[in-house]
């Protein structure tokens, strides 16, 4: 595989359970070492689409290639080279930690015992414990210590930290930055679905948003944060009304409108001026509210 | 030298790390010779991609602040920027541009704008006075 291949491609995606299109028609390209953010609501067909990638799920129509092979005829070699932490962890209740790691690595070609041990101590996880011992919260941190391991060239991560709390979901994201990131950043890719946006915002150069099984949004994350911004203008008097395309939600404050815009910001700023604001401010939208604003 | 970041700022998350490493470096809080935080803590610390902070790294080195040496990590390069005086300059252009439009659009008058670059000059002068000796 060259940096070329895409980690992932998705091309007209469709998947229905029953009468229900949980995926409908979704086509998507992540680039080899970057940080995917897969956002949408509950329902959204994020965790369908997830498990079309890994064979999990057969595609009603449509194409999916994870590093350039088809993950139902190319299973095996697909499954070597990456990881897939899901929102519930399932282990063998009988099993302790170092079992529970030791069954995992013996199914990889590669497993990184420097890692393992690091992780294990920055989570100050203990080995001897027995699985059904554990906290939701160390039972996610131990999935994670056996995906990263394995040295994967794709991590999935499907709403990893869910029901976790904000120090559990700190150190998470801070693992998969240190520890899985550290070698090869050029081809390590990280493809999450995730509606808890904040904590992974400094993760992510782009994402999706989905609605409804289809790609509504798709942008860089810098790029997004530069071109939705909130602009507020204060006014002597009324605010005026503007009905320039751009502008995705206007609110008045007394005195003050409060704009949403997408992209045409500089000829909204434009107008705005012409209506002789006492104030004019504008910042940019977290990509949280992109996500909020995108679903109205 | 502390580095923080905002996203809601609308600047680029490597943009904003540059600022601030340039910023250090102007005031004298990161000297020449002294080293940067290594990539790996700093991406940890600011809970950002790697490859962000990576970005920020190499172009602080294409602009001639930093240097990698293999194997130690970032240092700040001592005075000597790679480039002439007339590409510096022309560098420094836009920046002066966008203050001479802000000023206006502020309705500050010239007077008042030359006396405020001669504040801060000397105000970040003193400060790397100070954290010399």
């Amino acid at each position: 595989m060259t940096n070329d291949t895409p980690a992932i491609e998705i091309r007209g995606l469709v998947r229905c359970f029953g009468k229900t299109e949980a995926v409908h028609g979704l086509d998507r390209t992540v680039p080899a070492g970057s940080c995917y953010g897969f956002f949408g609501r509950n329902g959204a067909g994020k965790t369908t689409t997830i498990k079309c990638l890994l064979n999990l799920l057969k595609p009603d129509s449509g194409t999916v290639r994870v590093l350039g092979m088809d993950p139902a005829t190319q299973e095996l070699e697909v499954k070597r080279r990456i990881a897939y932490v899901p929102d519930q962890v399932a282990f063998y209740p009988w099993m302790s930690v170092r079992d529970t790691l030791d069954y995992a690595a013996s199914f990889r070609s590669k497993w990184n015992t420097d890692t393992e041990n690091s992780l294990l101590e920055r989570f100050r996880l203990d080995v001897r414990k027995p699985v059904t011992g554990l906290s939701k919260g160390q039972r996610t941190q131990l999935a994670l210590i056996g995906a990263i391991c394995a040295d994967p060239d794709l991590l999935v991560l499907d709403e990893p930290t869910s029901g976790l709390d904000p120090i559990v979901r700190r150190e998470f994201i801070e693992a998969v930055i240190g520890a899985y990131q550290d070698a090869d950043p050029g081809r390590r890719t990280v493809f999450v679905s995730t509606h808890l946006i904040t904590e992974f915002e400094g993760l992510i150069d782009r994402f999706t948003i989905v609605e409804g099984g289809k790609a509504t949004v798709c942008l860089d994350a810098d790029e997004a944060r530069s071109k939705y911004r909130r602009l507020r203008a204060r006014f002597a008097g009324e605010p005026p009304t503007l009905k320039n395309p751009g502008i995705l939600r206007q609110t008045r404050n007394g005195r003050e409108l409060v704009l949403v815009t997408n992209g045409a910001t500089e000829q909204v700023l434009a107008e705005l001026r012409d209506c002789q604001p006492e104030d004019i401010q504008s910042e940019a939208l977290s990509l949280e509210e992109i996500f909020v604003v995108a679903n109205q | 030298m502390r580095i923080q970041v905002q996203f809601d700022l609308g600047q680029p998350v490597y943009v904003q790390i540059m600022d601030q490493v340039k910023s250090a470096a102007a005031s004298g809080a990161l000297q020449a010779g002294e080293p940067l935080p290594g990539i790996r803590p700093l991406a940890e610390q600011l809970r950002v991609n790697r490859n962000t902070v990576a970005k920020a790294y190499f172009e602080l080195e294409r602009e001639g602040v930093i240097e990698t040496r293999p194997g130690k990590g970032c240092f700040l390069r001592n005075g000597q920027s790679r480039f002439r005086k007339a590409a510096r300059t022309e560098m420094l252009l836009p920046q002066v541009d966008a203050v001479v439009v802000q000023a206006h659009h502020l309705q500050i008058p010239d007077e008042e704008v030359l006396q405020l670059l001669q504040e801060r000059l000397t105000h970040f002068q003193n400060s790397r006075e100070t954290s010399r000796s």
